[in-house]
């Protein structure tokens, strides 16, 4: 997830739209040869290969890698009886709601102050060198602080989510609004818009491709955070699970736990991309 | 009765040692059929912006019913070469945009909407989404859009500038249907000396550096469309092909190349 890609201009919309895609390698689906989609696939299976193997093998310790298979059986085990006073479906709904909790957040704050930054030069005086100083910055380090100030309970990991997805949200929503064609604002002029009616009519919606990008790489942003924030003071988590795993050195938890992180993450991109092609099915064909 | 003036207007853009035009005056009486024409450079696109209230002139004035043009307003309605409608929303909505603005009830709107939509024999397309349009629909589009506004005044930018020449010939006349329909005065740039001929009551011939009036034009072949003669026998006429030669001439006049 690389964050140069919300600081250009979002000349090419359908290249945006689909981030995995790099300009290089045409989308035709005519293309001779294998697809990529195959070549994954297969990558997927070898690396499944090599850890089935060097754990069968034994080439490395169980306490260091267990087999695939013993992590397939732990996922069982976990999602039924659960681990640390709570099952894998109560782990995964506490971070999701977290994570969804923060989003919220994140929207409410990150696309006035985006707006903002794209209308006005005074809103990206004010915004855009806060912005800037939050974006580098890892959760890890502001935790302590947000720890101190708010109490290590709820709101706090709220908190530290929220200020890793709010930098990618804004700045989307701004480049979104700077990408917005000078002539489709004039013409609504044109047709009697007050300058309100601009940003309501013509702005927001010509901006909202790009937010809904924001959005997907803000979610990124945020799962990724969660682990930091499930660290201290958290009952239930999926990172708190992998911690509580990690002390007790119960390899298998730990890695079952990274994988199911991974596979909500992939299945949150995939929501997203599915709300983009309804919400702005238009993004790509003008 | 309506007037937009143009009044000696210079236009001088920042970081330009030149103005781009300079004391050029154009006047457009409701029921004129303005058309500007030269050769790149000859700041014709900047003179309709000016009308439009988008640029500010440098120098002399600019006035609509003899009041000043300080901003864009709805009695002159812009039609840009790309046709700037809105892609969220249907067809319909684009055309019914002024008037949802205005805070016009929906049901109204629609009305509205489809019957200007009639006028530019777009029918049934109310529903579509704009990237199902043709570039010439999605133009029909934007005229109608213009039109909802219930202008005094049409500005159109090179609105056929994009099109493919079959439907940039059929356009022409649906220019002309719309503008005797609704008795607005349009101002117009293009860069076809054709399209010129066949729109214009009057043809406003410009050159660069600085952009000035060489010549005007009162061609008669719009006048001529409006009291029922069909457009081909229009250009099929001696006199139509005489009145090319010499507008070509005008336009090419000094040139160097």
């Amino acid at each position: 997830m690389t964050i140069s890609s919300y600081t250009e201009r979002p000349g090419h919309r359908n290249e945006e739209a689909d981030g995995l895609s790099v300009p290089w390698s045409r989308p035709s689906p005519k293309r001779k040869g294998v697809s990529a989609r195959a070549v994954s696939a297969v990558t997927i299976l070898v690396v499944l290969a090599i850890w089935a193997l060097s754990a069968r093998l034994q080439l490395v310790s169980p306490v260091f890698l267990p087999s695939p298979l013993a992590v397939w059986n732990k996922f069982i085990v976990v999602a039924r009886d659960g681990f640390v006073d709570a099952t894998l479906l109560q782990h995964a709904v506490a971070s999701l709601a977290r994570v969804f909790a923060a989003l919220v957040a994140a929207i409410l704050i990150g696309v006035p102050v985006g707006l903002a930054i794209g209308i006005s030069s005074v809103g990206r005086g004010i915004f855009d060198p806060l912005l800037e100083f939050l974006r580098p910055i890892p959760p890890l380090a502001y935790l302590p602080l947000v720890i101190i100030w708010f109490g290590i309970g709820e709101p706090s990991k709220i908190l530290v989510i929220a200020i890793a997805m709010l930098a990618p949200v804004a700045l989307s929503t701004a480049s979104g609004v700077r990408g917005v064609s000078q002539e489709r604002i004039n013409a609504a002029r044109s047709l009697g818009a007050t300058r309100a009616q601009v940003v309501r009519h013509v702005i927001v919606p010509s901006a909202l491709p790009s937010i809904l990008t924001g959005l997907r790489i803000a979610l990124g942003a945020g799962w990724s955070t969660l682990v930091a924030a499930e660290l201290v003071a958290a009952t239930r988590g999926l990172g708190f699970m992998i911690q509580s795993a990690a002390q007790f050195l119960v390899t298998d938890v730990v890695v079952m736990g990274i994988l199911v992180i991974a596979a909500i993450a992939f299945v949150l991109e995939f929501a997203i991309r599915r709300i983009e092609r309804v919400l702005v099915p238009w993004a790509g064909r003008e | 009765m309506p007037h937009l003036v143009l009044d000696k207007v210079s236009i001088h853009y920042d970081g330009q040692a030149a103005p781009a035009v300079e004391r050029v005056s154009i006047d457009v009486a409701k029921g004129d059929f303005v058309v500007l024409v030269g050769r790149s450079g000859c700041g014709k696109t900047s003179l309709l912006n000016v009308a439009a209230g988008l640029v500010v002139p440098a120098r002399g004035h600019a006035t609509i019913n003899g009041r000043p043009i300080t901003a864009p307003g709805s009695d002159r309605a812009v039609v840009f070469q790309n046709d700037a409608l809105f892609p969220w929303l249907s067809a319909r909505e684009n055309v019914a945009f002024a008037l949802r603005l205005r805070g016009v009830r929906p049901a109204e709107r629609a009305r509205r909407a489809d019957a200007l939509l009639a006028l530019v024999k777009l029918t049934d397309a109310g529903d579509k989404r704009i990237w199902e349009l043709s570039g010439g629909m999605r133009q029909r589009v934007g005229l109608a859009r213009a039109l909802a506004a219930e202008p005094e005044f049409q500005l159109l930018d090179e609105p056929l500038g994009a099109l493919d020449a079959l439907t940039r010939e059929r356009m022409q006349t649906t220019l002309l249907d719309l503008w005797t329909a609704s008795d607005v005065g349009v101002l117009m740039v293009t860069h076809g000396i054709e399209e010129a001929l066949v729109l214009a009551t009057r043809i406003v011939v410009l050159a660069p550096g600085p952009g000035r009036v060489v010549q005007t034009f009162e061609p008669g072949f719009s006048r001529r469309y409006a009291s029922g003669e069909a457009i081909r026998t229009i250009k099929a006429d001696p006199a139509f092909a005489a009145a090319r030669g010499e507008l070509t001439d005008a336009i090419f006049e000094g040139e160097v190349a």
